[in-house]
């Protein structure tokens, strides 16, 4: 099932691709196997590239980044009831033993995007596939989170926040259309549902004159209630024009309220009293038992992001298939 | 749908309106209360989210910003207070029926075009056919050019636009004489209130700020005041009863400002921006107008469904 990932230019896009590469890569080899990861092959070298620089100490690099015009990658995760079966039945692909997501990564600030937000016609296979989306994740960049509001950082922010509010919108049509166009044929289904995640990028570079402004503290929570406040908080006065049409898909008729939160960073070599020149490096993790010399980063953040989805997934396919089956009745009762 | 109208003069300030109508929207659409929800339709965003973006930028909205905005749709919502043992299921609040639409239509020129004597009688611009079928109209009426001194009614600053919402709201009064009863809702807006010229006040016999949004009475004994003086072709409009075909509802009043930094040496003037507790920073405006202004469409909405 399509899922979207959607970012503006330098937020963070392809380094957290890099980080979730990372993640997966010692998530997906533990001793469960309840999970699996797939990449095309364009996708996944540009993926390895990023996380072998990383392991030397280095962000993705420009050159790097303008390779990418379509990065995609697929969650797997395993049934419930197959993961019961004995070894040799539940390695049959008859039994399609995973659920899978099937994300894309989106430049929000793209050709394509921004022609299809001033038009609205969404003609380009690429529009098309992002509409179809099921799982939207949207890519907050910290780093433009400022007090200063005549700023360039905030101005950007401004943008980027109408742009995606636009975007939610465009998918809450898209998704009541066809959710209408059923109801038109005769069919009855269940009211649509976007699954929204915000990962608040470079989190560690968000200020601290702005967490006080906020009444917030550094530390992101860890219960869920308090992970969505923390969150809301800094999205209400950044986005809010995202956060206010996540809540009105419901008067659209799109339920977008099952929003998760999710916190990336990645820390970076600092020397008392001197600001980096150029390019930061990447801390590395020490050598130990479990492995060593990866990025310093916020795992336990991905490996949430990883497990989010793994009930979406089991329930996504369902309601697909529903769908799909739902639509060929349509399509019979229409021929007849 | 509820369909309204907005007529004003130019640069009374009706971009500034909708901007922060929407800027009212967003705020109370992301607040951590949860107890207001809105949409708004795609085909709107790009015009409004414009709007928003220099409100909140501390500048006002350019001539090419004011030229692309025509109309906005949006949908909203009120939570229904859920009390006692149910509390927990407040998600449940929000039932299908809470939700108004409302399709909302800036007429430009239009007083141009009700000036034109031979073609009152059947209106051709479409714009103007969309006021005929609309069920309410927001009047913008420019506080700057309320009149500070005692002079003839065609005299007054804004005669000629007096003239024109009478003619307009004629019109649509003519439109649907024969339909069946209806109500048609006036809303007066006044903007640009923090720069009334206290004299237009003093005239009117009237405090310098108008009663709080609660007191309703008396705010529109406030307005009222204002009009009579300054449109008193529309106020009389509106008291004529007809026996047949369309009513007009008793007008609501609204008073929307904006505050400004002085302009620095012939620069454009800038929009003051205020924190806003959570929602960071906001134009600083009169919030609580805005507020009502929306549930004052809520409630006609729900009353046109009925």
């Amino acid at each position: 099932m399509p899922c979207a990932l959607l970012g503006d230019r330098a937020s963070g896009k392809t380094t957290f691709l890099g980080l979730l590469y990372a993640a997966q890569v010692k998530y997906g080899t533990g001793v469960q196997d309840d999970f699996r990861f797939h990449a095309p092959i364009g996708s996944l070298n540009i993926m390895s590239a990023v996380y072998e620089g990383m392991k030397d100490g280095r962000f993705p690099s420009a050159t790097l980044k303008e390779e990418i015009t379509e990065l995609g990658f697929i969650f797997g995760y395993l049934r419930k009831l197959v993961g019961k079966l004995p070894y040799y039945i539940r390695q049959q692909n008859w039994v399609r033993p995973f659920s899978t997501l099937r994300f894309s990564a989106y430049d929000v600030s793209g050709e394509d995007i921004e022609e299809f937000i001033e038009t609205g016609i969404a003609s380009r296979p690429l529009i098309q596939q992002l509409l179809k989306s099921v799982v939207v994740a949207v890519l907050v960049d910290c780093s433009k989170m400022t007090t200063e509001i005549d700023t360039p950082a905030y101005k950007r922010m401004l943008r980027y926040d109408s742009t995606v509010a636009k975007l939610l919108v465009s998918f809450q049509t898209y998704k009541k259309q066809e959710y209408d166009r059923l109801k038109d044929s005769g069919v009855s289904a269940d009211t649509p549902r976007i699954y929204p995640v915000f990962v608040l990028s470079k989190f560690d570079t968000l200020r601290d004159d702005v967490l006080a402004r906020l009444g917030l503290h550094r530390g992101f929570p860890e219960d869920k209630r308090s992970r969505k406040e923390y969150a809301e908080a800094l999205l209400r006065v950044f986005v809010p024009q995202t956060l206010s049409q996540i809540r009105g898909g419901k008067v659209a008729g799109v339920s977008m309220d099952k929003s998760a939160y999710f916190l990336s960073w990645v820390h970076t070599e600092t020397q008392e009293g001197m600001d980096p020149v150029g390019q930061p490096r990447i801390v590395r993790t020490g050598f130990s038992p479990e492995g060593g010399g990866e990025p310093d980063f916020s795992y336990d953040e991905y490996v949430t992001f990883i497990e989010h989805f793994r009930e979406i997934a089991h329930k996504i396919p369902d309601e697909i298939l529903e769908a799909e089956k739902f639509q060929a009745q349509a399509m019979l009762r229409a021929a007849q | 749908m509820l369909r309204v109208v907005i007529v004003g003069d130019k640069n009374s300030g009706r971009t500034t309106f909708l901007g922060l109508l929407y800027t009212a929207q967003v705020k109370s659409g992301s607040d951590k209360a949860d107890d207001f929800r809105f949409h708004a339709a795609f085909e709107s965003l790009d015009e409004i989210t414009n709007v928003f973006q220099r409100l909140m930028s501390g500048s006002f909205p350019d001539s090419a910003t004011k030229e692309g905005i025509h109309e906005i749709t949006f949908r909203l919502g009120y939570r229904r207070p859920v009390r006692g043992i149910l509390w927990r299921q407040r998600s449940q609040g929000w039932a299908s029926d809470a939700f108004v639409s409302f399709h909302l239509v800036v007429l430009k020129a239009f007083e141009d075009e009700m000036a034109r004597p031979a073609e009152r009688s059947s209106i051709a611009d479409a714009t103007l056919r969309d006021a005929l079928s609309s069920d309410a109209m927001v009047v913008i009426v420019d506080a700057r050019k309320l009149a500070t001194a005692d002079e003839d009614p065609p005299l007054v600053p804004l005669g000629k636009y007096d003239a024109a919402v009478e003619s307009l709201l004629s019109a649509i009064q003519r439109s649907r004489a024969h339909g069946v009863r209806a109500l048609f809702h006036p809303i007066f807006v006044f903007s640009k209130f923090d720069r009334v010229d206290p004299e237009a006040l003093r005239l009117a016999t009237l405090e310098n700020a108008p009663p709080a949004v609660s007191k309703k009475r008396l705010r529109a004994a406030y307005a009222k005041a204002l009009l009579d003086r300054n449109l008193p072709k529309t106020m009389a409009k509106l008291v004529a009863r007809e026996r047949r075909g369309l009513e007009f509802a008793v007008p609501s009043y609204f008073f929307s400002w904006v505050r400004t930094h002085e302009a620095v040496s012939g620069g454009a003037e800038r929009v003051r921006l205020r924190r806003s507790g959570s929602m960071g920073w906001e134009p600083d405006y009169s919030s609580d107008e805005y507020l009502a202004f929306l549930e004052c469409l809520w409630d006609i909405a729900a009353h046109t469904k009925d």
